[in-house]
C-alpha cells in the first residue's frame, strides 16, 4: 500500500524548508507569475532551483502552481518560463488551463496536476483529463466522502484533496466577486477575499457568507482508506509557526495510522493543538453532509490573533548552555512552554531565566524580533520553535 | 454578425426577430430565470426551423447527475439544435464516449479569456466560445482574430458574478431566525454597488444589479467580424423586445446608423470591463 502524501504550502524558501523538515512529503509553491497568489512573496527561478535541490536531497517533491485563468498576454512568455522551471528541477505543475496542460505534456517529461480551480466534481471530468495525460486531479472542495470514493474507484486516478485551511465560499473558478467589487482579478491571483466582507441588506443584520476553515484531522483515516493519494494543506501566506504546527500534527496522524497507533486520545490531543493554532473556527464542510448553516460565519471577517508562538530557535550558546531564539510574542519568567523540533521531539519546561544577547537577565520578553536566550541542556535542530502552554496568570503584563 | 438572446421569460414573439436563442435545460442549468424541458426545446426547434437554438447545460456536474446528463445529451443530439453550452468538462468526455454529433460551446463563465485555449477546445471538437465578461475589448478583438472557434460576445445584460453550492440565503435567514427568502439585494459598503443574490436547489447565484450596456461597441465587434453578439433580457424586460428589433436592424445595416447608439445610451453608461483592465498584483514583489 502506497503511503499517502502530505502536501504543504510554501510561500517562500524558508517556509519550503520548514514544511519539509516538519514532515511534508511535498510542497507547492508559486513562481513570480501565473499562480493564484500574486501578492505572496513567491519564488524566483534561482529560489525554485534551490528549493528543488533541498527537497530532492530529502527525497521529497516540489510542485509549482501555474493555475491562473490565462489571458492572451499571459501566454506570451509562459512557454519559456515552463522550460526554465523544468530545468530548475520542479516535479510537477499544478495547472487549470487545458491548453497549458497539453503544452507541458507534449514537450516535457514532468507531471501535471489539475488544479482545484477547475472544480472537478465527477468521474467523467476526471476521465477526460486522465486521457489528456494529467497525472493527478485536485478535486473540487464541494465533494463528499462517497463521491470522492466513487471517482477513485471508477477512474483509478491519483486524487488530491484539501484537508486543512481556508475555503472559498463559491466554486473555485466560478467567482469574480473580487473583480467587480475591488477590480482585482480573482482568477489571476488578485483575489481580495470579498466573501469575507459584510454587505448591507434590508434586514437588521449584515449579509455575510464567509466560511469557516477546513479541518479534516478526524477523517484522515477515511481519506486513506478510500484511496486518496495526496492530502493538501492550504495557506501559502501562513506563518512558519502555523505551518510547522499543522504539518507536524498531520504527519503524526498519518504515521500513527500506518503504525496502527492512531488512538482517540492521540487524535484529541492533536486536534487541540490544531484548534489552538487556528485563527478562525473550523468545520468539515462537505465531507459527511452538505455544507450548511453551521459551516459559516455571520459576523463578517473574524480572525483571531494567535500569540502562542513565542519564538524561533536560531542557535545554541554552548558556553552558557542556552538556546538562542528570535522572539515573536511576549513571554515571561514562570511561563510554561513547549519546545518542538522538526524531528517531532517535544520538551516541556518552565521558563526560569530569560537573557538578552549579552547574557543580561530579563524578567520578560516583550520585543518581537529581539534575540534572546533561555537555559536548555542541549543543542536543538535549526527551525525548532517555542510555543506557550500556559501563561502565568497571576502576574500582570 | 448574428444576434443571440437569452430570455428571462418564455416569449416566442422574439424568436422571429433574432438569429438565435439560448435556452437553459431544466435540471442541468443554472443562472437563468427560465428553464426549458427537452420537449419544450423540441417544440421550439420544430416551430422555428430558422432559429439557431443553443441549449445551456452549465451546472457543476456531480456523479449522481451523470446518468441524467447522458440521457439528456442523447436526446438533444437527435434534435436539430445549433449547439450545447457546457461548463463541466464531463460533457466533452460524454460527447466522445457517445459519439454525439451535436456541436459544443465553451461556456466556462469567467474562464474564456484567451484564444490559445479557444483553439485547444476547437481541436477537441468545440465549435463556439462565449467569451468571459471580465476581459477588455482589446482582448476580445485579439481573441476574435486568432481563435478558430466562433466567438460569442455578451454586450447587454446583468453580469453573473459568482456561484456557490452553499444555500447562503437559507443559512443567513436561519441565523436571523426568520423564514428564508430566495432572492435579496445586498449592498457593498464602499462602492455602494448592489448585487442580487438568488438561491435555488443548486445553490446561490450572485449578479451585479447593474445593466452592462455595450451597444456602443457593437460596430467595433461587427467590423472585426465577430460571429455572434449576445443580449440577456434579465433586468431589461421592459425595453428588451424593442432593443432586440433595433439591434437586428442595426446589424443588418452594417452598424452604420448612429441613431441606434444614441437611442440606447438610455440603458446607462456602464460598460463593465470592456474599457477597464483588472489588476491582480497589488504589492510590488520586493525581489523585482
Amino acid at each position: 500500500m502506497k503511503k499517502i502524501e502530505l502536501l504543504a504550502p510554501a510561500g517562500d524558501l524558508e517556509r519550503l524548508k520548514i514544511d519539509l523538515l516538519y514532515g511534508a512529503d511535498a510542497v507547492y509553491i508559486g513562481g513570480e507569475n501565473y499562480g493564484l497568489r500574486a501578492n505572496a512573496p513567491n519564488f524566483t527561478l534561482d529560489e525554485i532551483k534551490e528549493g528543488c535541490l533541498f527537497a530532492h536531497k530529502l527525497k521529497k517533491k516540489v510542485y509549482l502552481t501555474l493555475n491562473i485563468v490565462f489571458h492572451n498576454e499571459d501566454m506570451k512568455d509562459v512557454f519559456s518560463y515552463i522550460e526554465k522551471v523544468v530545468e530548475a528541477g520542479i516535479d510537477a505543475f499544478i495547472v487549470s488551463d487545458p491548453f497549458i496542460i497539453s503544452f507541458i505534456k507534449d514537450n516535457f517529461k514532468v507531471e501535471v496536476h489539475l488544479s482545484t480551480q477547475n472544480s472537478t466534481s465527477n468521474y467523467k471530468s476526471v476521465e477526460y483529463f486522465k486521457n489528456e495525460g494529467v497525472d493527478r486531479v485536485v478535486l473540487a472542495r464541494e465533494l463528499s466522502k462517497i463521491e470522492i470514493k466513487e471517482i477513485i474507484d471508477k477512474t483509478k486516478m491519483d486524487i488530491e484533496v484539501f484537508i486543512h485551511g481556508a475555503m472559498c465560499t463559491c466554486y473555485s473558478g466560478r467567482c469574480s466577486l473580487s473583480n467587480y467589487v475591488t477590480n482585482r482579478d480573482a482568477n489571476r491571483g488578485g483575489c481580495a477575499q470579498v466573501c469575507r466582507f459584510a454587505f448591507k441588506t434590508d434586514e437588521e443584520k449584515d449579509f455575510t457568507f464567509a466560511t469557516k476553515d477546513l479541518n479534516m484531522a478526524k477523517y484522515i483515516k477515511d481519506l486513506i482508506e478510500i484511496g486518496v493519494s495526496s492530502l493538501k494543506i492550504e495557506g501559502r501566506m501562513r506563518s512558519i509557526y502555523y505551518l510547522a504546527t499543522v504539518i507536524g500534527c498531520y504527519r503524526e496522524i498519518i504515521d500513527s495510522y500506518y503504525s496502527n497507533d492512531l488512538t482517540d486520545r492521540k487524535l484529541t490531543r492533536l486536534q487541540q493543538i490544531l484548534d489552538r493554532v487556528a485563527n478562525r473556527a473550523t468545520a468539515e464542510h462537505y465531507f459527511m453532509k452538505e455544507a450548511d448553516a453551521t459551516d459559516q460565519y455571520y459576523s463578517g471577517r473574524v480572525e483571531l490573533s494567535n500569540q502562542d508562538y513565542l519564538g524561533l530557535i536560531i542557535g545554541y550558546d554552548k558556553k552558557n548552555k542556552c538556546l538562542i531564539l528570535r522572539e515573536r510574542n511576549y513571554f515571561e519568567v514562570g511561563d510554561e512552554i513547549e519546545i518542538f523540533t522538526p524531528e517531532h521531539k517535544n520538551y516541556k519546561l518552565v521558563v526560569k531565566n530569560i537573557y538578552d544577547e549579552n547574557m543580561n537577565k530579563l524578567l520578560v520578553a516583550r520585543h518581537p524580533e529581539e534575540i534572546l536566550k533561555i537555559e536548555f541542556c542541549e543543542e536543538l535542530p535549526k527551525y525548532s520553535m517555542i510555543r506557550l502552554i500556559k501563561k502565568n496568570e497571576n502576574k500582570s503584563r | 454578425m448574428k444576434l443571440l438572446v437569452e430570455l428571462s421569460e418564455k416569449n416566442e414573439d422574439i424568436y422571429k426577430e433574432v438569429d438565435g436563442v439560448i435556452v437553459a435545460l431544466k435540471g442541468l442549468a443554472i443562472e437563468s430565470d427560465v428553464y426549458y424541458t427537452i420537449k419544450e426545446i423540441e417544440n421550439i426547434v420544430s416551430k422555428y426551423p430558422k432559429l439557431e437554438v443553443f441549449v445551456k447545460i452549465n451546472k457543476n456536474i456531480f456523479n449522481k447527475d451523470l446518468e441524467i446528463l447522458k440521457e439528456a445529451l442523447i436526446k438533444l443530439d437527435k434534435l436539430n439544435i445549433k449547439g450545447i453550452l457546457f461548463y463541466d468538462i464531463a460533457i466533452l468526455q460524454l460527447k466522445k464516449d457517445l459519439k454525439l454529433n451535436v456541436e459544443l460551446v465553451w461556456n466556462q463563465t469567467h474562464m474564456v479569456n484567451n484564444y490559445e485555449t479557444c483553439n485547444y477546445y476547437y481541436e477537441h471538437g468545440v465549435k463556439y466560445a462565449i467569451l468571459g465578461k471580465e476581459i477588455t475589448l482589446d482582448e476580445i478583438i485579439e481573441i476574435v482574430k486568432n481563435a478558430k472557434t466562433q466567438t460569442i460576445v455578451e454586450v447587454v445584460g446583468i453580469p453573473s458574478v459568482a456561484f456557490s453550492k452553499r444555500k447562503l440565503l437559507s443559512n443567513y435567514y436561519s441565523d436571523l431566525h426568520k423564514s428564508a427568502k430566495n432572492k435579496i439585494v445586498i449592498e457593498e459598503k464602499i462602492t455602494k454597488d448592489h448585487y442580487e443574490v438568488i438561491e435555488d436547489d443548486n445553490g446561490t447565484s450572485f449578479y451585479l444589479d447593474k445593466v452592462v450596456n455595450a451597444t456602443g461597441i457593437i460596430r467595433t465587434l461587427y467590423l472585426n467580424e465577430t460571429e455572434y453578439i449576445l443580449m440577456r433580457e434579465k433586468g431589461l424586460e421592459k425595453v428588451f423586445y424593442e432593443l432586440v428589433v433595433d439591434t437586428k436592424k442595426y446589424i443588418d445595416n452594417k452598424c452604420e446608423d448612429n441613431t441606434y447608439v444614441d437611442k440606447y445610451k438610455m440603458l446607462g453608461e456602464f460598460t463593465n470591463f470592456f474599457f477597464k483592465k483588472t489588476i491582480y498584483r497589488v504589492k510590488k514583489n520586493e525581489k523585482n
